[in-house]
């Protein structure tokens, strides 16, 4: 059993609390789902309520503009009342990071044992996951596929992991890029050399039920093109351009449109930049490899809505041994708290009371991931610094440089 | 780059650096008010123009006069017949006092709109505020513009009892005269919407809400004839029969909200230029002579009047409540006695209407945020906003200030604590105080300390970092915030008899709570390590400003630093409320300057000396001045202040008790809150300076009731008197202190 | 003959000689009297309350389907046929509209609403294609081409603006080919109307209007009035027993405000009065020579065709038939009650009895005709027996904000006992997104205690993003005297800052829905159409700033660039302890300088020293 009993008593408030908030106040939730941080064009669940409403009907929800999410949740929110099925989903994603938690061993001799309760709790407290959970954001899904791989694989589950991570891709696109780290992990648990044949059985597994899912989703809505294009499409050439907490949105409003495909390419090359990048440089912590991939990737992506930057904080604590090499957290964590609050009045002041124009809660945007990405690159700093002092033991505490 | 890093590593533990946060805060402070002053001089402020072309003030020929007058004068009758107190002669010859029903009233106005050929409707309301029901009627007509499709409308709004609540007789025959002169041109492209509403508080409220279908509609009725998107809105108030001499222009919209400058500046501009007739902004007919208006004085009065009404965000006029829609309006009164006539009235109207009829696009191009000065002068917020935000800033300084000091101490290697030398440096003030409120120290040391130091023996002191221990400080302050939210909404939901009962009871409330919070936190046996609960946020947070390249650090991790001892605790538990209340401050501070700026000026000013108080077990003056400026500063004391002043500056005659103004002033809020949406004053006060006032009050109390042994009790009654006593008795305790304390320099 | 006809009917475009006219007149007489009547024209004049007017022009004309098929033309335009040929239609109908239609002052609409559009420019057509892309291609092509005809932006009806509708139109004409005809149907509720729309319609008719009912048609009167819509109708008809025909129906309804439209061209300005053209009601107590509560505006004046149009009829159009009930081309719709005093140039024919009252003037070529109708008092429309509408519509928008937003339709049936069955079509430009699942009709008041469903049926389109707009059509049922509201929620796109047009803040115009009720029959038992138009609305939706491009391309990429160099900085370096550095400049320099300062001091010092 991973979890203790006070973490079980704290598990039960959490879901008490969001389903106290579900049935006795639900206009709580029907203001958050709208709201531009945590309602993304692919994520969002009132679209999702549109698209289901076509579906019952017989209308492919997919020959339109409105749903570009993935035709599996319509079965699932067919069927599953949403209030239980979010729950369940935080609960969930609580319990994978206990799990990973309670597996974590790392030869840093800062590492200490983790009690996986807490990251679990941590995450269930954490303002911006009961915001998205009660908002109903479906990002919710991918996450949970995401951390049930890491589970997976930090227990040494081939199958589990990749099954999890083509339920992610499956969702929404971006987990494929996690699958190099979670394969290292895997390896990692299972001690086994990585040779090309170590691998083939794992990517079997992933394309396979990559397969199997979008087969299944055009059985269900017909026309597996059109599910192609408007749920993976869309994401990749960004057709909505709705405003979110990302970067990508008033760029491309902004961009001239000779230029638009050239930088649509740029920015996902970027992105998967860091793929390579991360991997390479630390193939010995892979998990740590996959938290930091997971919060440039809340930056960087089309789509991010908080419920990803939830997720990100909810493994970062796996790392708190190396916190004391950190230089700029405090920096971060307040540029962080004042967009956090300055988002939405700005976002107010743009969009109902008029007075002031785009540029206000772009601005905020910009600030945001500024801050994101600041805490990442220290966390990185402080990682690559804990794996050099383990190299140089009497290089402890003294001032370093970087050349 | 490597030397500024090494520099700068040497600065991080500098004493005089610690020294430094408190006076660069308080220099914020200062600095923003003190802009705030700056303001109205030219250097500062900037001629207000038109920057939408389309408007073309004052371009168009106004036709609004010969026998139109006959029909006004006609209108007048039918109206004032309705409108005023009639006085009959009954059979007997005795005279008797007969005042028409509103439906009567309603009656007469749709007649007379339908004479000119005009669509009306009429839309009843009622709220209820406080226990009192508050219902009437509006009635609107509509001329449709001949050739227009309906997409766009202007809405002219004449309430029949104006904000001072008096009869605007003038003012609703004026509007029903022009709905008879428009609805003959042919070149309107938007209709215009003629509103005749009952008073300017809850009518122009029901009304727009219905438009926009924003409304409830058990209490307030839909509307059955409408029109495009509202484009501009003009309220006329000419509230007397005489010719009058100013147009006074009111434009402050709900919550702090402002209408585009260039309506106001098209209204100025056409009613001084084109017609001839002076305007006046914020009342100054009260107090500014015309000649005078653009002496520094009168603009700052300006200024303040504006930040007055903004930061309160309560209507001052018919056209306040369509701001919070993005509907821009304004209100025209007439003012003094003068040889302008209700003609000449009319002609501003018809050319300011004609000129908003010329908009292609909606109100865009000018500022949203301004603060007036004078008919030809405004601040805009790249200059003013400065101000807020250095207020804010001040807070956010000493937030970090006090987190750096929580997050690490001087000890030399083993446990006894050596204190870092003391001359020109009051931030390490309270290390003396842990050192006193440690009992491991003895006098001789203490005695020893202010001897000890010199820069240079500081290099040879070891920083020893200690963990913070975050979850007590940051759970009770969740919790204050949270329950800051309880007496609001005691407060604004009241039943209007019981209003002063209850705030009289949550004042004896919010006062103890304070007292009976630091009461129980005295106790060190409840600092209980929650680091359990808290883990990974703690860890998470807890290195935060740990100098990086001390030499221990990387020993040091979160649980294996030294246990602290009690007071130690206690302190780090206070520095580590305090900081994170004054981050909560700064950050609400600053999010509220960009939604109402002059609301979160206020606020800062008011908050600013809670910056400053804190626990100071140790040093009597420093916690007497703390007492005192949260005894002044806290929402009830400064209310009081308000109502005298409010008193004393004429708004109130001697009639009225300070219970009248008081309970006057809550039932304002709560009815803005109710029918307005207004949130400003309840929000600003209940959940961001109380909880701030209320954390400030736990360090103080504790410093005078925590101590190093078991000397509570006396304490307690010193505080208790304290807080009994009030302001002069404070005041006395202080002078005493700095005659005692005159007596150690000695 | 017949090219020699065509020739003539050229030179009669040509040039403007009534002779012409005459001449293609009797040549047409004397060649094809065996035909029905080959142009037909009328104007009904209808006074309405409030001092308004109706005036609806008609005009038709016939080809015989096989002179149209080989470019014969007589009577019909040759410009537009050949526009239609080329574009494969074998249906068309055309509006252009300005201003609304007043339904409670002015009663129901003319021709019950079949020759009217919403505000701006609507086009539907049938048109003759394999599949829906040549369709397309096809529509694409006749819009091109009428824009250039008549003058306005047909040409931006593309795909975002094209839709199909299922249920709102039927064909007016009778197609053999059923099968491969395709209705489109676009709208440009924008469109501002005006007279370089009307000179190409009067081109269509064959009298130019030179002549004829025709003659009237000023610019200037039209496009005061308080309501005016022009229309163009091309329907196959076949008659049993004789040759398949193509008709083209023009008409224009108009509703002028008398006495705005009797002011004189040059000074339009509504100057007040004077004093003693004041029309006062003497009965108030208060009335004086300078206090005068007025009574004008509900009458009517006195008027004439002079006056409201500007010029008399300038005589018939030779081509109309000289007898028979078509003939009368002139109709007042007053009860016979009703003075009228008639000049020269017209005989004078009264409704007989059953019928509604009227009288019509048949017009003689080349003698200008005209009335003057006497001031009349205050009359309702009850009093005008003006007939109501079967139901009222108005569409709101409700919310503000400019991320989302409410439809908001209010159908309210008047009458007492009979349900009334419509079809409600919207077209919603691509950037409203529609949420169908919030799609609620709710029966706000009602004299019908019963339970109703109103909502029977709905065929819904969804836009796709920048290719193709949203369709609904909704089949409702509004039960007796009781006011349904049908509300949905929306969301509103932000664009690319390309597609915004330069007046962004302004908003977008989203067309009127079409509401056709359904199952209606004329007079004379077979069923007919029953078309009502709402007003269209303004959509304003959230706009970037315009003014920086390159600002935001800048500082994004500087944020991606920040995070980028510093996560591949940290990666890519190696650690090295801080006494491990070697030495860079600077701080050799600072370093020596250091020294030489040190050394000065010391020198000084020492220099002290020694004078002591």
């Amino acid at each position: 059993m991973v979890l203790q009993q006070k973490s079980i008593f704290l598990f039960v408030v959490a879901a008490a609390l969001r389903l106290a908030v579900f049935y006795l106040f639900p206009h709580i939730t029907s203001v958050l789902s709208e709201q531009a941080e945590i309602a993304t064009p692919v994520s969002s669940y009132k679209r999702l309520l549109e698209g289901l409403f076509l579906y019952e009907r017989g209308v492919s929800p997919y020959d339109g503009g409105v749903y570009h999410q993935a035709p599996l949740l319509l079965v699932v929110f067919e069927f599953l009342p949403p209030a239980a099925v979010f729950t369940l989903l935080d609960m969930l994603i609580a319990y994978n990071i206990a799990t990973i938690a309670e597996r974590l061993a790392l030869p840093s001799p800062r590492f200490r044992k983790l009690d996986g309760g807490q990251l679990a709790i941590a995450y269930l407290f954490n303002p911006f996951t009961i915001l998205s959970c009660l908002g109903h954001s479906t990002t919710a899904f991918t996450n949970a596929a995401i951390t049930q791989a890491i589970a997976s694989a930090s227990t040494g589950d081939a199958f589990g992991t990749m099954f999890a991570a083509a339920l992610g891709s499956y969702f929404s696109l971006y987990p494929a890029l996690l699958l190099p780290p979670l394969i290292l992990l895997w390896a990692q648990t299972k001690k086994v050399q990585l040779q090309l044949q170590s691998i083939v059985a794992p990517a079997a597994v992933f394309v396979g039920t990559l397969v199997l899912l979008l087969s299944v989703s055009a059985l269900l809505v017909g026309n597996l093109w059109d599910v192609l294009i408007s749920c993976y499409g869309a994401q990749i050439t960004v057709t909505d351009l709705t405003p979110n907490i990302g970067l990508w949105w008033y760029f491309f409003i902004e961009i001239f449109d000779a230029f638009r495909n050239f930088f649509i390419g740029v920015f996902w090359i970027h992105l998967i930049g860091y793929v390579g990048a991360l991997t390479i440089r630390l193939p010995e912590q892979p998990l740590f490899v996959i938290s930091s991939l997971i919060g440039l990737i809340t930056v960087f992506k089309p789509y991010p809505g908080i419920s990803d930057v939830s997720l990100y904080l909810g493994l970062l604590p796996l790392y708190k041994h190396i916190m004391p090499l950190t230089r700029y957290t405090f920096v971060a964590a307040s540029v962080l708290l004042y967009a956090t609050l300055l988002g939405p009045a700005f976002y107010h002041i743009w969009i109902y009371a008029g007075s002031g124009n785009a540029n206000f809660f772009y601005a905020i945007t910009l600030v945001w991931s500024l801050g994101l990405s600041m805490l990442v690159g220290d966390s990185l700093f402080a990682v690559l610094r804990d794996e050099w002092e383990m190299l140089r033991p009497e290089m402890r505490g003294k001032d370093v440089r970087q050349i | 780059m490597g030397l500024l890093r090494s520099s700068l590593s040497n600065l991080r533990t500098s004493p005089r650096l610690l020294a430094v946060p408190p006076y660069i805060s308080l220099l914020c402070m200062l600095g923003g008010i003190i802009w705030i002053l700056l303001l109205p001089l030219d250097e500062y402020s900037r001629r207000t123009y038109i920057s939408e072309n389309a408007l073309l003030p004052g371009q168009v020929h106004t036709y609004f006069h010969g026998t139109e007058q006959n029909i006004f004068r006609a209108y007048y009758h039918e109206v004032a017949d309705v409108l005023e107190v009639q006085t009959k002669t009954a059979e007997d010859g005795s005279q008797q006092y007969m005042k028409a029903t509103p439906a009567h009233r309603n009656e007469r106005i749709r007649s007379i709109f339908h004479n000119s050929g005009i669509k009306t409707a009429s839309q009843s309301y009622k709220y209820n505020v406080g226990g009192q029901e508050l219902h009437g009627e509006n009635v609107y007509g509509i001329v449709h513009a001949p050739r227009g499709d309906g997409t766009e409308s202007i809405v002219i709004v004449a309430p029949i009892e104006n904000f001072e609540k008096q009869l605007n007789t003038n003012g609703v025959t004026l509007l029903l005269t022009l709905a008879r002169y428009f609805s003959r041109w042919s070149l309107w492209s938007k209709d215009i919407i003629l509103l005749v509403t009952p008073d300017t508080s809850a009518g122009p409220q029901a009304w727009i809400d219905a438009y926009l279908s924003q409304h409830n509609p058990e209490t307030v009725s839909s509307l059955t004839l409408k029109s495009g998107a509202i484009q501009g809105v003009i309220v006329i108030d000419y509230p007397f029969r005489h010719l009058f001499h100013e147009l006074h222009i009111s434009y402050d919209g709900i919550n702090g909200q402002l209408p585009n400058l260039d309506l106001i500046n098209t209204a100025i501009s056409i009613s001084s230029s084109q017609c001839g007739i002076p305007t006046l902004l914020q009342s100054q007919h009260r107090y500014a002579k015309p000649e005078h208006q653009h002496h520094y004085l009168n603009r700052l009065k300006v200024l303040g009047h504006g930040m007055r009404n903004q930061a309160i965000g309560h209507s001052t006029g018919a056209h306040s409540v369509f701001m919070p829609y993005h509907i821009d309006a304004i209100t025209l009164t007439a003012i003094g006695q003068g040889r302008e006539d209700e003609m000449a009235f009319g002609r501003v109207v018809e050319s300011l209407t004609r000129s908003i009829n010329n908009l292609l696009e909606k109100f865009h191009q000018s500022f949203f945020f301004y603060l007036l000065l004078q008919n030809t002068r405004f601040v805009s917020i790249g200059t003013y906003l400065p101000s807020a935000m250095a207020v804010g800033a001040g807070f956010t300084v000493m937030a970090i200030y006090l987190w750096l000091k929580s997050g690490y101490e001087q000890r030399e290697q083993g446990k006894e604590q050596i204190t870092k030398p003391t001359e020109r440096d009051d931030g390490s003030q309270d290390k003396i105080e842990r050192a006193l409120a440690d009992p491991n120290i003895t006098n001789e040391q203490l005695l020893k300390q202010p001897s000890a130091g010199g820069v240079d023996r500081v290099k040879t002191k070891v920083w020893k970092s200690v963990d913070r221990h975050i979850a007590l400080p940051a759970a009770l302050l969740a919790i204050l915030y949270l329950t800051s939210l309880v007496p609001m909404a005691i407060l604004v939901t009241a039943e209007h008899e019981t209003l002063l009962t209850r705030t009289g009871a949550l004042c004896t409330v919010i006062i103890m709570v304070p007292v009976g919070l630091s009461f129980i936190l005295a106790d060190n046996t409840y600092l209980v390590d929650t680091n359990i609960l808290f883990g990974p946020s703690t860890a998470a947070i807890s290195a935060n400003g740990v100098p990086k390249d001390l030499p221990e650090v990387g020993l040091i991790t979160t649980d294996s630093s030294p246990p602290l001892d009690p007071s130690t605790r206690l302190t780090q538990f206070h520095a580590i409320l305090k900081a994170l209340s004054l981050l909560v401050l700064g950050l609400q501070i600053t999010v509220l300057a960009t939604l109402n700026f002059s609301l979160s000026m206020f606020l800062g000013v008011l908050c600013s000396p809670l910056a400053f108080t804190g626990y100071y077990p140790s040093s009597p003056l420093r916690a007497r001045a703390s007492l005192i400026s949260i005894v002044l500063f806290n929402p009830f004391v400064i209310t009081n202040f308000a109502i005298m002043g409010a008193k004393l500056a004429g708004y109130y005659d001697d009639s009225f008790g300070m219970k009248e103004v008081l309970r006057q002033w809550l039932e304002a809020v709560s009815f803005g809150w109710s029918v307005w949406g207004a949130w400003g004053v309840p929000v600003g006060v209940f959940c961001v300076w109380l909880p701030a006032w209320i954390v400030a009050a736990i360090g103080v109390m504790s410093s005078f009731i925590a101590d190093e042994d078991g000397t509570i009790k006396n304490k307690v009654e010193k505080v208790k008197e304290d807080m009994k006593g009030g302001v002069q008795k404070v005041q006395k305790a202080a002078v005493r202190d700095s005659s005692q304390v005159r007596k150690r320099k000695k | 003959m017949c090219s020699l006809l065509q020739q003539v009917a050229q030179g009669a475009s040509k040039h403007n000689a009534m002779m012409f006219l005459t001449f293609l007149y009797l040549a047409a007489c004397l060649v094809l009297t065996t035909l029905a009547t080959d142009y037909f024209e009328r104007l009904d004049l209808t006074p309405l309350p409030l001092g308004s007017l109706l005036a609806s022009f008609e005009f038709r004309s016939n080809e015989t389907l096989s002179a149209y098929n080989s470019q014969n033309f007589r009577y019909f335009p040759r410009s537009l046929g050949q526009v239609l040929q080329h574009a494969d239609t074998k249906e068309l109908h055309l509006r252009f509209s300005t201003g609304r239609w007043d339904t409670e002052t002015w009663g129901a609409r003319p021709w019950d609403g079949t020759k009217e559009g919403g505000t701006g420019v609507e086009l539907w057509a049938w048109i003759n294609a394999e599949n829906e892309k040549e369709a397309m291609r096809k529509w694409i092509t006749l819009n091109q081409g009428l824009s250039g005809l008549f003058c306005a932006s047909l040409n931006f009806i593309d795909e975002t603006r094209t839709t199909k509708p299922v249920l709102s139109f039927q064909p007016a004409g009778t197609h053999t080919q059923n099968g491969s005809l395709h209705l489109l149907h676009g709208v440009l509720p924008g469109e501002v109307v005006c007279t370089e729309n009307l000179t190409p319609f009067l081109k269509l008719l064959p009298c130019k209007g030179k002549a004829g009912v025709a003659s009237l048609l000023d610019g200037h009167k039209i496009f005061d009035a308080s309501w005016q819509s022009m229309s163009v109708d091309v329907r196959p008809r076949c008659l049993t027993g004789q040759e398949c025909l193509v008709e083209i129906a023009q008409t224009i309804d108009m509703v002028l405000n008398i006495a705005r439209a009797k002011r004189p061209r040059g000074d339009p300005i509504p100057r007040p009065v004077q004093p003693h053209e004041l029309i006062c009601d003497e009965t108030k107590s208060y009335h004086n020579h300078e206090t005068c509560y007025p009574v004008d505006a509900l009458e009517t004046p006195e008027w004439s065709l002079n006056d409201v149009f500007g010029r008399p009829v300038a005589g018939a159009c030779p081509l109309c038939d000289e007898e028979g009930p078509e003939a009368k081309s002139l109709c007042l719709h007053v009860p016979h009650s009703q003075g009228v005093w008639i000049g020269a140039g017209g005989f004078e024919v009264r409704s007989g009895p059953g019928e509604r009252e009227k009288r019509c003037w048949q017009l003689v070529p080349g003698e200008r005709f005209d009335f003057d109708m006497p001031k009349t008092s205050v009359r309702t429309h009850a009093q005008l027996d003006l007939t109501d509408e079967l139901i009222t519509a108005e569409r709101t928008m409700t919310g503000h904000g400019a991320a989302k937003g409410g439809m908001r339709t209010v159908f309210t049936n008047p009458s007492s006992k009979d349900p009334v069955d419509i079809v409600v079509f919207e077209s919603l430009p691509w950037f409203l997104r529609p949420f169908m699942h919030t799609l609620k009709a709710q029966i706000t008041d009602t004299g019908f205690p019963s339970e109703w469903e109103v909502i029977k049926d709905v065929y819904y389109r969804p836009a796709v993003d920048r290719k193709r707009g949203t369709q609904i059509e909704m089949v409702l049922s509004i039960p007796p005297s009781s006011t349904v509201m049908v509300t949905y929620d929306f969301e509103k796109a932000i664009l690319r800052y390309t597609e915004y047009p330069p007046d962004a803040n302004r908003g977008f115009i989203v067309a009127p829905a079409v509401v056709r009720i359904l199952n209606q029959v004329d007079a004379t038992g077979n069923a007919k159409a029953i078309y009502i138009r709402t007003t269209s609305l303004l959509l304003s939706l959230p706009t970037p700033d315009f003014s920086m491009p390159y600002n935001v391309i800048i500082l994004t990429s500087t944020v991606m660039a920040l995070a980028f160099g510093s996560i591949f900085n940290i990666l890519i370096r190696r650690f090295v302890a801080f006494d491990e550095v070697p030495e860079n400049k600077l701080s050799k320099i600072v370093k020596t300088s250091r020294f030489r300062i040190a050394l000065l001091k010391e020198r000084i010092m020492g220099k002290a020293g020694k004078k002591e």
